[in-house]
């Protein structure tokens, strides 16, 4: 069986899982503007973006030869629920052959989880599935604390391009050279060899800027629909940390166990004052998490929020009141087909010199 | 001999130049169309500030702004490259201190930027909506047949209000002509679209935030008193118009690379006025490397490359050291 995954972020993740199932994995291309007009051309209209672009990177698969795509679904009332099921229908009707297998929370369809569970399981033994999960966690931790990393460092690289160059060397390693726990180990250490090689400016700590990235998951994970904004804020020299992290995302959505989801259940508490309910989506964690990065004395904030993304427009309305609440800049991007423009750049700019000023003058 | 700081707005529209003095004062402004060609109109304003001062001038320093900031940078040798949110908010605060609010309306775009204690503390643009911009007045102008310089004054003489639907250019212009035919004179539609111009720009731009006096209007549509009336109409607050309206990102510019050259004690990266000169060539070309097929650009002096932009990857970028 010939199985892909929908592209998100640090994907030697997803591939490591399956491969070490015993699938055959086929890895669909990083999204481009290819992947984007496809998505758009055969999506519904109203669509929000992450839909669009999930269903490009799909039919890339597809034309690659992919016959099973395993993904996870959403939660709730947002579209995201629908996801897995507006998907399956695009892809029958332009008569591609292809089985999508989603994982929805375990806990809402326990049984129907365990169908899907042993589909891909694939006839191996439950101690197999059961070390492969552990590999590929222990992976995904490792990865986003390199990443964690490289999201620090790169503000101060001396040679543009050194840090991002080097992540993308450190995946290779991940996806050629990682089967057991040990080797996670190993590949980590000699990934932070490598970092520490990179010749890095010296800049006192007043000086320094962070920013905080939060929003709607996809758009947050995925370099490639978002203008790079780590590298673009980096190549600006601040240091950025997102709010969703794949590793996180699996403590809480996935892994059973209490103290794993205390992180977000904190993070949700702190929206409870502007957002009540979970209207879906990531929103009450958008809200959250701005409350946490002024909290924890973060410059600012970048708000990403996909186009047609209702529950991104709600706590877009909220923000202002939470800027001035907590004193803190709060830029909105909306994400779309259009995104790549000189226009959202200058605005990127413009932003980080606002902080940069309210910085020197606080300090002066 | 003068000793000037160089600010260079390159826009879409048009492409200003200032000079200042050490003291800041401005002593020259120029004001070209760009006319699709920027590197032409920042040659040709260069060596008409060049002529103007007879030669007997001597550059500290440069600074660059507008969609055309990188590329006019590089061919001058600036010594700041900044984005027009910062430099329009820089030359305001100069010349009118204690501004809380900047309204910021040219040919192709318009901003809004907030202030407070001489700091920028929050920003908006409109790129994609003509509705709020010079060129749909102009365009509206030609409409009624009245030459744009007019268009101002006339407003002014109104005497009944009549509200025109602006909030597309499409319906602003159905509506216009739903309106002639009621029977308002030129003068009352005119005045309309001044109104619908104020309100949409407000709603886009100033959505959900407060707008503390004192208000500064600037750009090239500053010079229409139909607009600015409309504003204060608006406001019910007294509007500033700088005297240099026009050229306030120009300004900015200069500020800012004469800031930098003081706080930094350098010396300028000025390639002096031959360089207007010099065989300076953006070329373009779409990159194979993969399905995003990009759109690079090329610049190159006198055969050397200079720098590379507009690949999304970067590789074309960073391959410049
Ligand atoms: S959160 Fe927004 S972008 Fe994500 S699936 Fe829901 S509507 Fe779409
Ligand atoms: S510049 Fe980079 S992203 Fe753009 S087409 Fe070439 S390889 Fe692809």
């Amino acid at each position: 069986m010939k199985v892909a995954f929908p592209y998100m972020g640090t994907t030697v993740i997803y591939k490591k899982l399956l491969e070490l199932l015993g699938h055959e994995v086929i890895e669909p291309p990083e999204p481009t503007q290819r992947t984007i007009d496809l998505g758009v051309k055969y999506s519904p209209e109203f669509a929000c973006f992450p839909l669009k672009v999930v269903l490009g990177s799909y039919i890339e698969a597809v034309e690659m030869g992919a016959e099973t795509i395993v993904t996870s679904g959403g939660h709730g009332p947002c579209r995201a629920g629908f996801y897995g099921e507006t998907h399956k229908k695009i892809l029958k009707n332009l008569g591609y052959d292809v089985d999508i297998i989603v994982f929805d929370a375990y806990k809402r369809d326990k049984m129907g989880t365990i169908k899907r569970v042993l589909k891909v399981k694939n006839g191996k033994s439950w101690i197999t599935v059961w070390k492969a999960i552990n590999v590929v966690y222990a992976m995904a931790k490792a990865l986003d604390r390199i990443e964690k990393r490289i999201e620090k460092m790169r503000a101060y690289e001396v040679h543009k391009g050194e840090c991002t160059k080097a992540w993308k060397t450190i995946k290779e390693w991940f996806d050629h050279d990682v089967k057991t726990i040990k080797d996670v180990e190993m590949t980590e250490m000699k990934s932070h060899k490598l970092l520490d090689e990179i010749k890095l400016v010296e800049v006192p700590e007043e000086e320094k800027i962070r920013i905080g990235i939060v929003g709607e998951i996809y758009v947050v994970m995925e370099q490639s629909i978002n203008l790079r904004i780590e590298e673009t804020l980096g190549n600006l020299g601040a240091e950025v940390e997102r709010s969703q992290y794949l590793s996180e995302w699996i403590d809480y959505n996935i892994m059973p166990g209490a103290a794993r989801k205390e992180h977000e259940l904190y993070i949700l508490k702190k929206g409870e004052k502007y957002i009540e309910e979970i209207i879906g989506g990531h929103a009450k964690q958008t809200v959250g998490h701005i409350v946490d990065y002024a909290e924890r004395g973060f410059d600012g904030v970048i708000h990403l929020m996909p186009f047609a993304c209702l529950p991104e427009l709600v706590s877009q309305s909220i923000i202002p009141t939470i800027g001035k609440e907590h004193n803190i800049p709060v830029l909105t991007l909306s994400i779309d087909e259009q995104t790549g423009t000189a226009n959202t750049l200058t605005r990127l700019e413009a932003f980080i010199d606002l902080i940069r000023n309210n910085k020197r003058t606080k300090t002066a | 001999m003068d000793k000037v700081f160089i600010g260079i707005d390159v826009g879409s529209v048009s492409t200003d130049i200032v000079a200042l003095d050490v003291e800041g004062n401005i002593l020259s402004t120029q004001y070209l169309r760009t006319n699709g060609q920027p590197i032409e109109a920042a040659r040709k304003g260069l060596r008409n500030l060049k002529e103007e001062f007879k030669g007997d001038i001597e550059v500290l320093g440069v600074g660059t702004t507008g969609s055309g900031r990188q590329l006019t940078g590089i061919m001058v040798g600036a010594d700041v490259i900044k984005n027009e949110i910062t430099a329009h908010a820089t030359a305001t605060i100069t010349l009118v201190p204690g501004t809380r609010t900047i309204f910021e309306i040219g040919g192709q775009d318009s901003k809004i930027i907030f202030l407070k204690d001489g700091m920028v503390t929050d920003f908006a643009m409109n790129t994609v909506c003509a509705a709020g911009t010079g060129s749909f007045l102009e365009h509206q102008a030609e409409r009624l047949g009245i030459p744009i310089e007019e268009f101002g004054d006339l407003a002014l003489t109104a005497k009944k209000n009549v509200r025109i639907a602006g909030r597309c250019t499409v319906f602003a212009e159905s509506d216009m002509i739903a309106k002639q035919q009621y029977g308002f004179s030129k003068a009352e539609i005119i005045n309309g679209l001044c109104e619908a111009l104020v309100r949409n720009y407000i709603n886009n731009l100033g959505r959900g935030k407060k707008l503390e006096p004192p208000y500064v209007f600037q750009g090239g549509v500053a010079a229409n008193k139909g607009i600015v009336a409309a504003f204060e109409r608006e406001l019910n607050h007294e509007v500033i118009v700088p005297k240099n309206h026009g050229v306030m990102g120009a300004i900015g510019a200069a500020i800012l690379a004469k800031e930098y050259i003081e706080r930094t004690g350098r010396t300028t990266n000025f390639r002096g006025f031959e360089c207007t000169d010099l065989d300076f060539t953006p070329t373009s070309f779409i990159c194979g490397g993969c399905d995003n097929s990009c759109e690079v650009i090329k610049v190159e002096m006198n055969g050397k490359a200079m720098a590379m932009w507009g690949d999304r990857c970067g590789k074309w970028t960073n391959s410049i050291a």
